[in-house]
């Protein structure tokens, strides 16, 4: 099948809200198009580049920033150049624009040949996709992340739906300590699933006391290619419209 | 101590991969997990591995405070000592 040419964006919409967009970003090999990210970059993001020990998570940083830019730039009207990015406490970026401070909120989540771009005016946003992997030991992490009431909802499931209730867990989790800010500085068997969402509904939302008094809202955009949710403080956004 | 870092190499060897390539038991110490493309979830169940391996206990959220696996070494010859 021919290549689609590099003038072809590699990202568009995913899901959208009033506030909230999920932008996905095609991670497949494709040399062209990783030519025409990389030269999006500036020095700072390539010299990350060249930390890779790997070609795949080189491309899909490449491919994943450079389509950020882009969605940045067109969103805040300003030009690539005028754009770069800082890092928070636990490493979660943010946006400058002439060394500024943006008016936007951001997060990023790649896995294997997909990745999410969550956006937002403001109000903290946290996005996570991971590739299902059904030959996963997830004995390895059960403990490690889920709480007790998901430990039994796993315990109940088998086989696919196992596989899926694990990597639709996970992707919850991960958002909303992205969207937190502390990655798993936390522990995540404190940061419980809405119950709702274990027994199959696609949204729900989510207190974390003491961690934050923020009351979050958390949809599953799990799809048949891959587990993802995005997290936002339900303040600030009303809930998404499915589109795919 | 060369003895624990000789058992993270080859637990590293063992367990890690990205894209479904091993990680290389010659793999730079001081460079993170993160930059050689290891995914969280990945980090995560290594850092079970290594608990497992070394008897210790190493929940999620220490796993972040570990930079890089040589810090993960230092921090458990310190546990051994």
């Amino acid at each position: 099948m021919p290549r689609a040419p590099v003038s072809e964006k590699w990202w568009g919409p995913f899901e959208s809200s009033g506030r909230v967009d999920v932008v996905h970003v095609d991670l497949s090999p494709h040399a062209e198009r990783e030519a025409a990210a990389l030269a999006l970059l500036d020095e700072e993001e390539q010299g990350r580049l060249r930390r890779f020990a790997f070609d795949g998570p080189h491309r899909r940083f490449t491919l994943c920033r450079a389509a950020l830019r882009a969605v940045l730039c067109q969103r805040l009207g300003c030009g690539n150049e005028q754009l770069a990015f800082g890092s928070a406490r636990h490493g979660k970026p943010f946006a400058l624009i002439d060394t500024q401070p943006a008016p936007v909120s951001f997060n990023v989540s790649h896995s294997g040949r997909h990745g999410l771009i969550a956006i937002a005016p403001s109000g903290r946003v946290g996005v996570d996709v991971e590739e299902r992997d059904a030959q996963r030991n997830l004995d390895l992490l059960v403990d490690t992340v889920l709480g007790d009431a998901e430990q039994a909802a796993l315990a109940a499931a088998h086989g696919g739906a196992r596989v899926h209730l694990f990597f639709k867990m996970w992707t919850i989790k991960e958002a909303l300590l992205k969207a937190m800010g502390n990655g798993f500085q936390l522990d995540a068997t404190r940061i419980a699933v809405p119950p709702p969402m274990l027994r199959g509904k696609r949204s729900g939302t989510v207190k974390t006391p003491p961690v934050s008094p923020s009351t979050w809202h958390v949809e599953d955009l799990g799809n048949r290619e891959f587990a993802a949710a995005v997290v936002y403080e339900s303040a600030e956004a009303n809930a998404p419209a499915r589109r795919n | 101590m060369a003895a624990t870092e000789d058992r993270i190499r080859q637990l590293v060897a063992e367990n890690l991969e990205v894209d479904g390539k091993p990680l290389s038991a010659s793999l730079d110490l001081s460079a993170s997990l993160s930059d050689a493309g290891v995914s969280s979830m990945d980090q995560l169940s290594f850092g079970k591995v290594v608990a497992q391996e070394f008897n210790v206990t190493l929940t999620a959220e220490d796993c972040p405070r570990f930079e890089n696996l040589q810090q993960l070494v230092d921090y458990l010859d310190s546990q051994a000592s």
